[in-house]
């Protein structure tokens, strides 16, 4: 029987905040419940040399690769706050001389413990980069560790200011259907949609500029360390830019697809 | 530990390469006929034995239902896949076959795996006749746009030849590691495409050259490609234009996969080959009506029928320039790879699209082993200058709802990728969660290729309340591995992916066993052999060496020494204990040096007879 995927929001929280697959070793699990000590970034001990450490990717004391400590997020991979803007050329050597250390081509003759270990955090590494990379992505897994972004969220509502917008097009993509199938001429239906896809072209573009500004928002808010309420309200609008923008780009992509 | 060899697996040829310690350089391995290329094909004797490359290229036409070539074009496919193959191919196709297609030879019948790994093990038994030495282990090339399934063959095949894969690399990201070393990308940074055409497969990449402080990164930032487009399909239409023409001129339709399609097909590839160097080339066919079919070709007569291939070839240039964000005319290099770039019409086709002479400098034939050698030595000594940062061709998806796919990992991703993604049940005590996993660009499960089915266990509890994670890795070979998780109780679940195309592990078992018994059967079979064929040879030129009028100034103890000798090796070489044939080979070398002595003094006076002394 088939189940139900769940969002992709959730499995990055999954990821970020509950179910590392790789977690520290049980004992440090055991370690952290006696002490009742759960913070964000608890201290790791060295599955090697069972020394408590604070690197970030090697055992300072035994340089054996560690495995991604808990609550660690792609931000903190690459050392980088919880910002939105990010240095782009930065970002490529940074992942350029992390990729040099943890590829698995470095541990094919290592134990089987640590091929594993090179090769659950290369991947990681590699999602991290791709993701950071994308500042669509960036904003959306942004807001899925910051808990922005939940359980099964609609995403696919119309925007109400574009709801009368939206029925025409619908209506549009259905007549060039019907004339598809039924042989007639659909030159007159091809030029109201292909004026209709430039329209919600432009509105994209708008969301990109509005989220762009948003994204500066929640930057400041970091910076100043705002208080709580201040952040919630940055996230509040990049969670709805985001939502519009996928509303709007499944619309000129169905277009597109109908007019190809 | 033995030693470890690069291996181009190709559709036409197989090679094998290694790094020259001495000099650092990458070398491939010439076999017993002194050509580093071994045909990829294979003949299976009425005794079992099996026969690779060139002396199984002379079976294709004595023996076609015994042998196979482009075995490569099954790898990793379903039976319902091949069908169009088949109407071009000579592959007889078991009909009991149903998850893994079995290929009869002769009275036996195998799968394209174990068909691969006896090529994989003839280039295994050329490095180590050349080492002296076991190998054991190998970095194989496969095609960039290999799915998992064609990779998970590959594997499998090392894995039937006794070698273990240390990781299979992508042959146009190999193409450029070796000339990467060859010369170094003049600046850094530098962008490089490598249009990758073999027999039967198609690939492009394009990698950025990044010189780091500690060492080259070659990074792939796309890659594309078809793999069942090459100079097979070349072939194909050369084979199918000519038997048209004997079919309205003599009317025969002769079967395309008989001795004379192999025939002609053979003589095709010759005209095809001279046409690359002259303008024209004549064809003389004789056929069984006691006709010869008679064509000249012109240069411009082959591309006008091959164009349609070339052609082919630019729809997945476009679309890996695209993924890639560049402009042809951004391309800091274009590496020509693969036997058919020797087509001119190809070699224009590129130039022209690039704006760029490409790169033709290293063998075409040899350069993907090359590379495969180096990242080969990189994995053995660990002691790197360089590092490949390689993709996954494809996008991995999941089947959702209603058949459409949701893409979890987009193609061109950097691998080692990985993906989570979190499951619940649907009704209450569901106790079973089914998974499809795919792989490619389509929106629909049913155009996307079938990796893998399996179910997820789950408690019966109320739905939408247990939370399942499934990871989904990519490994740095572009294989999957699943692993799943409960998240509400921590536990892990071991996942039994059944490959949709492929073998299991049962399978897998079944053959190495098989194979092992190959193996010994080889080892032992293949030295008698050998040593038969030398033995043969030197009792030969005694013979000869005997008969000549200068052998009677031979002493009679010596000459009787001699005698015995051939006697001993006569005898021996009838048994089939090698190293005694070996022993009587040597006996009889050391009976004779005085018999060639005399020969050579006599020849040396015969050669200067009548000559003047200033010729000399």
């Amino acid at each position: 029987m088939p189940g139900r995927l769940l969002t992709r929001s959730d499995q990055w929280l999954a990821t970020a905040n509950a179910s590392h697959f790789f977690y520290v070793c049980d004992e440090v699990r055991k370690n952290n419940m006696a002490t009742q000590l759960p913070t964000t970034n608890p201290p790791l001990v060295c599955w090697n040399c069972h020394e408590r450490t604070i690197g970030t990717h090697f055992c300072p004391g035994c340089g054996k690769l560690l495995q991604l400590p808990q609550g660690s997020d792609y931000f903190a991979m690459f050392e980088l706050p919880r910002k939105l803007w990010i240095e782009m050329g930065a970002l490529e050597q940074k992942f350029l001389q992390l990729s040099w250390k943890i590829h698995p081509d470095n541990f094919v003759s290592a134990t089987e413990q640590e091929r594993e270990i090179s090769l659950k955090r290369s991947s990681e590494l590699n999602d991290a980069y791709r993701t950071l990379r994308d500042p669509i992505a960036r904003v959306e897994y942004l807001l899925a560790i910051e808990g922005t972004r939940k359980n099964g969220e609609s995403k696919q509502q119309a925007p109400p200011e574009l709801l009368e917008e939206v029925f025409e097009l619908n209506e549009s993509l259905d007549e060039l259907r019907e004339a598809k199938a039924e042989g007639t001429d659909t030159a007159s239906l091809r030029h109201r949609l292909e004026a209709a896809e430039k329209n919600f072209g432009g509105k994209l573009e708008k969301v990109d500029t509005e989220l762009q500004a948003a994204a500066r928002e929640w930057d400041q808010a970091i910076d100043s360390a705002a208080d709580d309420v201040a952040r919630r309200k940055a996230m509040g609008k990049l969670n709805e830019l985001l939502n519009r923008r996928s509303y709007i780009r499944n619309l000129v992509v169905n277009v597109q697809k109908e007019l190809l | 530990m033995g030693r470890i060899v690069g291996i181009d697996l190709g559709t036409t040829n197989s090679l094998v390469a290694y790094v020259d310690t001495q000099t650092g350089e990458p070398k491939c391995i010439p076999g017993p006929f002194g050509s580093t290329l071994c045909p990829s094909i294979v003949s299976i004797d009425p005794d079992g034995s099996i026969i690779v490359g060139e002396p199984a290229r002379r079976r294709l036409l004595t023996q076609p239902e015994r042998s196979i070539y482009s075995v490569k074009r099954l790898m990793g496919r379903g039976p319902s896949d091949v069908q169009s193959e088949l109407k071009l191919f000579p592959f007889r196709i078991e009909p009991a076959s149903n998850h893994v297609i079995r290929v009869k030879l002769g009275e036996k019948v195998f799968t394209p795996p174990e068909i691969s790994s006896f090529i994989l093990r003839e280039l295994k038994n050329w490095a180590e006749s050349y080492f002296g030495e076991t190998v054991d282990r190998a970095v194989i090339t496969v095609p960039a746009y290999f799915n998992d399934a064609q990779r998970q063959a590959t594997k499998d095949a090392g894995k039937l030849a006794g070698l273990e894969v240390l990781r299979l690399v992508n042959e146009p990201t190999a193409a450029a590691l070796a000339y990467g070393l060859h010369e170094k990308p003049a600046a850094a940074g530098g962008k490089v495409a490598v249009y990758d055409l073999g027999g039967g497969t198609f690939d492009i990449s394009v990698l950025k050259l990044i010189s780091t402080g500690e060492g080259d990164i070659y990074q792939v930032l796309s890659t594309n490609g078809d793999t069942h487009l090459g100079g097979d399909d070349i072939d194909n239409l050369l084979q199918a234009f000519v038997h048209e023409q004997i079919l309205q001129h003599d009317q025969i339709d002769f079967s395309p996969h008989g001795e004379l399609a192999q025939e002609l097909r053979k003589a095709l590839i010759d005209i095809k080959h001279q046409l690359s160097e002259t303008t024209t080339a004549m064809l003389r066919f004789p056929l069984p009506n006691g006709n010869v079919f008679v064509h000249e070709f012109t240069r411009g007569e082959l591309e006008a029928l091959i164009r349609p291939v070339v052609d082919r070839t630019m729809g997945p240039v476009k679309q890996a320039l695209a993924d890639a964000q560049l402009e042809p005319s951004e391309l800091d290099e274009v590496v020509l790879v693969g036997g058919a770039t020797r087509t001119p019409l190809i070699r224009r086709t590129v130039q022209e699209f690039f704006d760029r002479k490409p790169h033709t400098e290293l063998n075409p034939d040899e350069v993907v082993a090359l590379g495969a050698a180096v990242q080969a030595n990189i994995l053995d000594k660990g002691v790197k200058d360089m590092l490949l940062l390689d993709v996954t061709p494809l996008s991995l998806g999941i089947e959702t709802y209603g058949g459409a796919v949701a893409k979890v990992i987009p193609r061109n991703s950097t691998i080692p990728a990985s993906a989570q993604e979190l499951y619940t049940t649907g009704v209450d005590n569901q106790t079973g969660i089914d998974i499809h996993v795919l792989q490619g660009e389509r929106e629909l499960a049913k155009d996307c290729r079938s990796l893998a089915r399996f179910t997820l266990r789950v408690p019966p509890a109320p739905a939408g309340l247990p939370r399942i994670e499934v990871r989904f890795l990519i490994d740095a070979n572009g294989i999957l591995q699943v692993a799943a998780k409960d998240l509400r109780t921590g536990e892990q679940h071991t996942i039994e992916v059944q490959p949709s195309y492929g073998l299991n592990d049962a399978d897998i078992e079944r053959m190495l066993e098989e194979s092992i018994e190959y193996a010994e059967q080889d080892f032992a079979e293949r030295q008698v052999i050998e040593a038969r064929t030398e033995a043969e040879s030197i009792l030969l030129a005694t013979a000869k060496a005997l008969a000549n009028p200068q052998a009677a100034q031979l002493p009679a103890a010596e000459r009787q020494m001699v005698d015995a000798s051939v006697a001993a090796l006569q005898e021996a070489a009838r048994g089939s204990d090698y190293k005694l044939i070996r022993r009587q080979i040597d006996e009889l070398n050391h009976a004779t040096e005085h018999l060639a002595e005399l020969l050579m003094t006599s020849a040396v006076q015969t050669a200067l007879e009548g000559k003047k002394l200033a010729e000399v």
